[in-house]
């Protein structure tokens, strides 16, 4: 599903060359369930954005469905993104001014769904997350596992064959943590969906299928 | 992605009020500025209905020395048979202080079919006066010599008053005043403006003197030849003066008072145009820091939106689309109050000035507001998902 070959990604300044990422080769099969973990700054997030084509690599290639993504237009990764991925971030990454509805419809309107289509899917993916009665909620109005699911929903709104998660529990207890964690293997379990999670909970890794772990840039697992 | 947009807009109403009343306030300062524009404008293309080039005009303070009509008719009659005698002297009239770019009215009314006329420009008009000012006749015949033995009293009116009081019907030969004053209409002249050009014409009727209105004229309209010059300018002096003992003469060129008179309607238009600009460009520079400031406290929701599938092109048309719509309902509300004065007649304005006026002001505003939101746009466009998302 996802193929990553030999990816490096160099930041640089006018002074200094920061490795972050250094020759990372990963094969993430359909269905599969991967968690990365490593400490602060060894480029988890980076690999994660990488993956999700919201950064490119400084060398190397990355290949989602048998398809290279690296000579790919804005507007044809602006495209995949919308179709193939769902995006879920440790601070949810909800619009505010926008009810509960509004939010998780957001990947929709890309497509140019109808408004009555938008509706019923946004319903569906609300009620997968068990927050059907919050759709005319502000995000300010919920509390941050109620957040979460909500980014939840709007990931999986479109039905994306790949969710990328990164940190989803970080901000939550544990008790939270567990419930978000349930609804993503859930998700797997049931749909099928290919998830990636960067998480530095142990105990959240080893519910996964595969764990890799980051160190200094290199995979050491 | 219009309701989207709305939906956005709207749930953030508090944080865009500023924005909607500076947009609404430029609205209605462009609408004032542009009927005044339009207004002006309007009238400036419309023909002048007279010709001022070469065009002297001498005011004078003459005392006759008599109270007899005739005699007085005759010293003017020999004064302007002195003038004519100067080769570079074309046509010769005299006539009462309002002459055109003078800033003098003379003003006057008669009833037609129950209906009291009023506001009617009365000018004394003998027979060279056509000539002096090359007054454009569209109907019918100026006055001549034998006019004095008509029984009503002939007139000439301009084209307003004929539509004021005939509409389409005939003009020539009706009857107008009271049944004691009774004046019949022998021509009809294309309207004269002669506040300036930039202001409409006044209905206008020419009254062909009497002997016993020589005593009230105090002004000679006096065509020359192209090319007149300040020495011919000393001799005219000259010989009106050696006519009119210890009178007063004051010679000036229409073109002149043409250029004065104009002022006095360009200067305001001017001074508040430059006021408006300077405004204009203060609402600009806040448009542009409001939306500036905007982009950079949205870029969190722009990184989101360009994870679920917004292109960098899409982001920059989302904010532009924005402001357009902002403006719009800013706009909606300013239209509100514009349409109010043709509809109430606040200003006895024709009513396409103001559909023009409001035409320019809206496309003045959504120009403004494109350019201003434009850059931040394009800047937005320009922010990388990854970084953004990161940052928040």
């Amino acid at each position: 599903m996802i193929r990553l070959r030999n990816i490096e990604k160099i930041y640089r300044t006018d002074t200094v060359e920061t490795l972050a990422l250094n020759s990372i080769s990963l094969d993430i099969a359909k269905g599969e369930f991967l968690s990365i973990m490593g400490p602060s700054g060894c480029g988890k997030s980076t690999l994660l954005n990488i993956m999700g084509l919201l950064d490119t690599p400084s060398n190397g290639q990355v290949q989602i469905d048998d398809q290279a993504t690296t000579a790919l237009s804005d507007k044809q990764l602006a495209h995949f993104r919308n179709r193939k991925i769902g995006f879920i971030f440790q601070s949810y990454h909800l619009i505010n001014d926008l009810k509960v509805l509004d939010n998780v419809e957001l990947p929709m309107l890309y497509r140019n769904s109808s408004a009555g289509e938008r509706k019923q899917l946004a319903t569906e993916a609300l009620e997968k997350v068990g927050l059907s009665n919050r759709i005319k909620h502000f995000p300010k109005q919920l509390s941050g596992g109620q957040k979460q699911r909500v980014a939840i929903a709007r990931a999986i709104v479109g039905k994306p064959e790949i969710i990328l998660a990164d940190e989803p529990t970080g901000n939550l207890d544990s008790a939270m943590g567990n419930e978000i964690m349930d609804i993503l293997l859930e998700l797997n379990k049931t749909d099928g969906t290919t998830i990636v999670m960067v998480t530095h909970d142990e105990n959240m890794a080893r519910k996964t299928h595969r764990l890799v772990r980051l160190f200094d840039g290199t995979q050491v697992q | 992605m219009l309701k989207h947009l709305f939906i956005l807009i709207w749930n953030k109403k508090k944080q865009n009020s500023l924005l909607l009343t500076e947009v609404l306030v430029s609205f209605l300062v462009l609408f004032a500025v542009f009927t005044l524009l339009v207004f002006n404008y309007r009238n400036y293309s419309k023909p002048r209905g007279f010709e001022y080039s070469n065009v002297w005009v001498a005011n004078f303070n003459n005392d006759l020395g008599t109270t007899n009509g005739d005699s007085a008719a005759m010293f003017y009659d020999n004064l302007r048979r002195n003038m004519l005698s100067l080769p570079q002297v074309k046509a010769v009239c005299f006539t009462n202080a309002n002459t055109p770019f003078s800033g003098n009215t003379s003003q006057t009314g008669f009833p037609y079919k129950g209906k009291d006329v009023r506001s009617i420009n009365y000018y004394l008009a003998e027979d060279s006066y056509k000539d002096a000012l090359q007054l454009h006749l569209l109907e019918g015949r100026w006055f001549a010599k034998n006019e004095g033995a008509a029984k009503n009293k002939p007139i000439v009116i301009n084209n307003k008053l004929k539509t004021e009081l005939f509409g389409t019907g005939k003009a020539l030969g009706q009857l107008v005043g009271d049944d004691k004053n009774q004046m019949q209409v022998i021509g009809v002249v294309e309207d004269g403006k002669y506040t300036n050009e930039y202001m409409p014409a006044g209905k206008a009727m020419y009254v062909r003197p009497d002997t016993s209105e020589y005593h009230w004229m105090g002004t000679a309209m006096i065509r020359v030849a192209p090319g007149s010059d300040a020495a011919f300018e000393g001799r005219l002096y000259k010989l009106m003066a050696n006519t009119m003992k210890n009178a007063n003469i004051e010679i000036t060129h229409l073109e002149d008072k043409r250029k004065s008179a104009n002022n006095t309607t360009l200067v305001p238009v001017i001074i508040l145009g430059t006021v408006s600009g300077f405004l204009i460009i203060n609402v600009a520079l806040g448009l542009f820091g409001v939306l500036w400031y905007n982009i950079n406290k949205r870029r969190g929701e722009i990184g989101l939106r360009r994870a679920v599938g917004a292109t960098g092109n899409g982001i920059s048309g989302q904010l532009v689309a924005e402001s357009l719509l902002l403006a719009t309902l800013a706009l909606l509300v300013g239209i509100f109050f514009a349409i109010q004065f043709p509809l109430l007649n606040v200003l006895d304005l024709p009513t396409g000035v103001y559909l023009w006026a409001l035409l320019f002001a809206i496309v003045f505003i959504y120009a403004l507001v494109l350019v201003c939101s434009l850059y931040p746009g394009k800047q937005a466009a320009a922010i990388y998902p990854a970084v953004a998302l990161h940052e928040d």
